[in-house]
């Protein structure tokens, strides 16, 4: 190989280099531009999406707080996803150290029904809840379909997968001979996982509830079935406006979605691996 | 033995509050679905106890529910294959990028996927809309002489599609290349390939498993899509997703939802375990 070829190649790469570049920019703005276009609407000042917008304005942020539909849908969505995560990692931390720690036959079908909630679309799961409960609601007269009880046990099923799988992820690298020499001193094993164990899958703990708020917060297509008058979260809520119209009070209440959702997952970055987690 | 009996059964106790939960809260719905959509819709008697194919029959053969399959299934490898091709030298240049760098390009792109679709599309509505983003460049630079109708087209949908589904097609294309040895990058330079022969004959075979298991999740997605199409398709541009919903809560065609529900399922569901088995094959290979 001459040096010339080398020399002679130079600017080509040099080029490609940086066309390789912008074209990463570009597809990452790409991905981006949707959520920094909502923020922008939330400022503007007209009461209809113009752009150039006419000016700039804060006030939509009251507005937005004073329509009863999207903050019963913020209150809403707050609680079925505090509830459903809690009751989401009361279930799935037992059943994460079955399946990080046991070796038993069936062990492999279980985990896979578990992680089933993240498999079945999201719309078959939400049809499927809303038939089921309205077909128990006819056999037994309990008023189950549109209750919040459909919403909140939906939702918990949500979050079942992604609190198995980073919950075991942690449990799978505790170090053993620690919950050994407890156990050697004499504790108890449930009051070795309670205070040896879960102390050190905390990560893995904060973590589960963090994904599973979030997945449960921004839920669509399984909510969309179980909603009912007075009972409808903040994303249904959302896409029943956009339905209708976008101004920028819609936009301004997406942006608490955003601002809510973002806060999360930074927090958990510091802990945890986020490239590894999705 | 006996110690063994009970550690199972601790186990078995440890399992069942979870296992209880999901086999109550999906699959015996799914069950009841799946004999639903064996049912037949009688018009203003709803549901007659039945055991027919006859629903996805239709499916198939009703030139409008072909119509929306053929859509869907269009749009799903349309988007898909826009999401590999734009979302490769996204991920390489993650997978490359320095520590510091990296848990922030990753924030950058995992914050839209956890926003939720109805959040995005509101975004795609200001910078498609008649007095939106698009039209006012447009506009500006003398292009168009009137605002073009960009909402509630195949190509908004597609626009849209294309942002939701590139968060996990770079994430999963991202952490294969991350496994892949540089050394056989830098082996291919140091013999004298190009940059672009290097790419092809060495980077793209090595991250194979990862592109089609990112195209796989794509397809899945995009079959699966509701919120986009509904927003940025309008009422009048019909996905499986969104006609499964029209059919279960506006209609009251229980069978016929099923039967379309459980027709998403299985391309799902066969998808995914090809997803799974060429993962699976590629740890077993590294």
């Amino acid at each position: 190989m001459s040096g010339e070829t080398i020399l002679g190649r130079r600017p080509v790469e040099i080029l490609a280099r940086a066309a390789l570049r912008a074209a990463t920019a570009l597809v990452l703005a790409y991905i981006a531009m949707p959520l920094a276009l909502v923020v922008w609407l939330s400022f503007m000042a007209g009461e209809i999406m113009v752009v150039p917008p006419e000016g700039y304005s804060l006030r939509w942020y009251g507005v937005a707080w004073n329509q009863d539909q999207l903050r019963s849908g913020f209150v809403t969505s707050l609680w079925v996803a505090a509830v459903a995560t809690t009751l989401g990692l009361l279930v799935t931390v037992p059943a994460s150290f079955a399946l990080a720690r046991g070796r038993f036959p069936g062990r492999e079908a279980v985990l896979q029904l578990l992680m089933s909630p993240l498999i079945v679309p999201g719309i078959v799961i939400g049809a499927s809840i809303y038939v089921f409960l309205v077909q128990v609601e006819i056999e037994t007269g309990l008023p189950l379909a549109g209750s919040a009880w459909g919403i909140v046990v939906a939702h918990l099923l949500l979050t079942v997968p992604w609190c198995v799988r980073l919950v075991t992820a942690n449990l799978v690298g505790v170090n053993r001979s620690v919950e050994e020499a407890a156990l050697s001193l004499g504790a108890s094993p449930l009051v070795t996982a309670l205070t040896v164990t879960l102390p050190m899958i905390w990560p893995g703990l904060v973590a589960a509830a963090v994904f599973g708020f979030v997945v449960s917060f921004g839920n669509i297509e399984v909510s969309l079935f179980l909603v009912a008058p007075g009972q409808t979260t903040l994303p249904i809520a959302i896409l029943q406006y956009l339905q209708w119209k976008i101004d920028p009070t819609i936009a301004a209440v997406s942006v608490a979605q955003i601002v809510l959702i973002g806060a999360a997952l930074v927090a958990t970055s510091r802990i945890t691996n986020l490239g590894k987690v999705v | 033995m006996s110690a063994a009996t009970t550690e199972q059964r601790r186990f078995a106790t440890l399992l069942a509050p979870a296992t209880v939960i999901v086999v109550a809260g999906l699959v015996l719905p799914l069950l009841l679905m799946a004999r639903y959509s064996l049912n037949r819709f009688e018009p203003g008697q709803f549901m007659v106890e039945a055991l027919t194919f006859g629903n996805y029959v239709k499916i198939i053969s009703d030139p409008y529910y072909r119509r929306i399959a053929v859509t869907t299934v269009t749009m799903a490898f349309t988007a898909t294959a826009i999401c590999l091709v734009v979302g490769f030298p996204v991920a390489s240049a993650i997978a490359r990028a320095p520590a510091r760098w990296k848990t922030a390009l990753l924030l950058l792109v995992i914050l839209p996927l956890f926003v939720g679709n109805a959040v995005r599309a509101a975004g795609w509505m200001v910078a498609l809309g008649q007095k939106g983003l698009l039209n006012w460049i447009l506009l500006r630079l003398g292009i168009v002489s009137e605002p073009a109708a960009f909402m509630y087209t195949w190509g908004a949908v597609c626009a849209g599609i294309v942002s939701v589904n590139l968060p996990y097609v770079v994430l999963t294309l991202q952490s294969v290349l991350e496994g892949t040895e540089k050394s056989a990058v830098d082996a291919a330079q140091s013999l004298g390939a190009t940059p672009f022969t290097t790419w092809r004959l060495v980077t793209l075979p090595l991250a194979m498993p990862g592109v089609v298991a990112a195209g796989l999740l794509s397809f899945i997605l995009a079959m699966n899509a509701y919120a986009t199409p509904v927003l940025l398709g309008g009422p009048t541009f019909q996905m499986m997703a969104p006609s499964v919903a029209d059919q279960v809560l506006q209609q009251s065609n229980w069978p016929l939802g099923a039967a379309l529900a459980f027709t998403l399922t299985a391309i799902t569901l066969i998808l995914t375990a090809t997803v799974s088995f060429t993962l699976a094959r590629t740890h077993a290979g590294a």
